[in-house]
């Protein structure tokens, strides 16, 4: 009965140490993925910004402008380029939609991001775009990977279609949660213009024909959850100069947009409170279950090993009868 | 022999255990019907 015993939980033992590499390094890349259908908004602000009126092409304070980013995952999409990608696929259809203190359109920039679900390494395939441009990013964008290190990332800037380091400059508490902090500046750059002007009638080649082009910088920073990757929270000094060419009546530039844009407060608290759970679900894929049941499987196999000591000790020996010591003839 | 069986029994099972939970997936679902957003959301 003992032996029997022992070996039920050497099984255990075994199952359980067996469980522990085989959910970190098997299981994990493989249910830990972004939902292919995932929907979410997310609303940024820059208080007291600087903006350009189209009317008088002069630049103006404003007390707010508001950034509004939507991303859709396509799901049909995801699934036609899996086939041909053989990976897990998401596609993102992304809008940034950016809105004047008075409520009017300042611009509208669509995306369509596709990467890999797990790994958030770009994926190229057809339909990658930035307002209708085809592009090929090299980085990241909007969300780090799963288990983020402390290093720098390459990071895919959507307004110069170009892809450079961000880098990693320390670990740091935001809101109760560890996050890596980074930042990346993108120096003065041209860029184009976007398709839908704020103007009905402008439209990015009439403008161009006057010789005016546009050109931008920022500051981009992020502090990021490592376990799941996700920005908490996130803020860019961004400005925008509209520079030479006729349209601006003989100056040689002016500023088209300046202001710190950060993530609005309810946002924030959303978006940590989202975090703070996913982490757990991460965590127990990369650490809690397995830890504990390799933990489980060392002391299944101790008590096995036990008791299987005590089934082979050899039974006490039965007490011997004294007898008489026989007399030695001499 | 016994012991070596009883181990093969609980390393089969734990296969056996993950590669069905990782076979079964996670559910893809179906694109949102909610649209790009062009007004601003009162909250989250």
């Amino acid at each position: 009965m003992r032996r029997k015993a022992s070996l039920v939980l050497l099984a255990c033992a075994v199952f359980c140490a067996a469980l522990s590499p085989l959910l970190r390094w098997y299981a994990f890349p493989r249910l830990a993925r972004i939902p292919a259908n995932q929907y979410q908004d997310v609303v940024l602000e820059a208080k007291g910004a600087t903006l350009l009126d189209y009317g008088t092409m002069r630049s103006r304070k404003v007390p707010k402008v508001t950034i509004v980013q939507t991303l859709r995952g396509d799901v049909e999409a995801a699934k036609k380029i899996e086939k041909s990608a053989g990976l897990p696929v998401v596609v993102w259809d992304g809008l940034s939609y950016v809105q004047g203190p008075d409520g009017k359109m300042v611009s509208r920039v669509s995306e369509r991001y596709i990467f890999d679900a797990h790994s958030q390494d770009p994926v190229h395939a057809p339909g990658e775009a930035v307002d209708g441009d085809t592009v090929k990013r090299d980085g990241i964008e909007f969300k780090w990977p799963f288990l983020t290190q402390k290093r720098d990332y390459e990071y895919f800037d959507a307004q110069a279609r170009t892809t450079s380091p961000i880098h990693y400059k320390g670990t740091r508490t935001f809101r109760g949660v560890k996050v890596y902090y980074f930042e990346q500046t993108v120096p003065w750059t041209k860029v184009p213009f976007p398709k839908v002007m704020p103007v009905q009638g402008i439209t990015p080649e009439s403008v161009a024909r006057t010789g005016t082009t546009r050109w931008y910088s920022t500051v981009r920073r992020f502090w990021v959850e490592p376990v799941t990757g996700a920005p908490v929270f996130g803020e860019e000094l961004h400005k925008e100069e509209l520079r030479g060419g006729t349209l601006l009546g003989g100056r040689a530039k002016v500023t088209a947009f300046a202001g710190d844009v950060k993530m609005r407060e309810d946002y924030i608290e959303h978006t940590v409170a989202l975090v703070k759970h996913n982490r757990t679900l991460i965590l127990m894929l990369t650490s809690y279950l397995p830890r504990g049941s390799l933990i489980l499987g060392l002391l299944l196999l101790s008590l096995a090993l036990w008791l299987e000591a005590r089934g082979r000790r050899p039974q006490d020996p039965a007490p011997t009868q004294e007898t008489e010591p026989e007399p030695v003839s001499a | 022999m016994r012991a070596l069986i009883a181990a093969a029994t609980g390393l089969a099972l734990a296969l056996a255990l993950v590669l069905t939970i990782t076979a079964m997936g996670t559910p893809t679902g179906r694109t949102s019907p909610k649209p790009l957003l062009t007004t601003v959301p009162a909250h989250p």
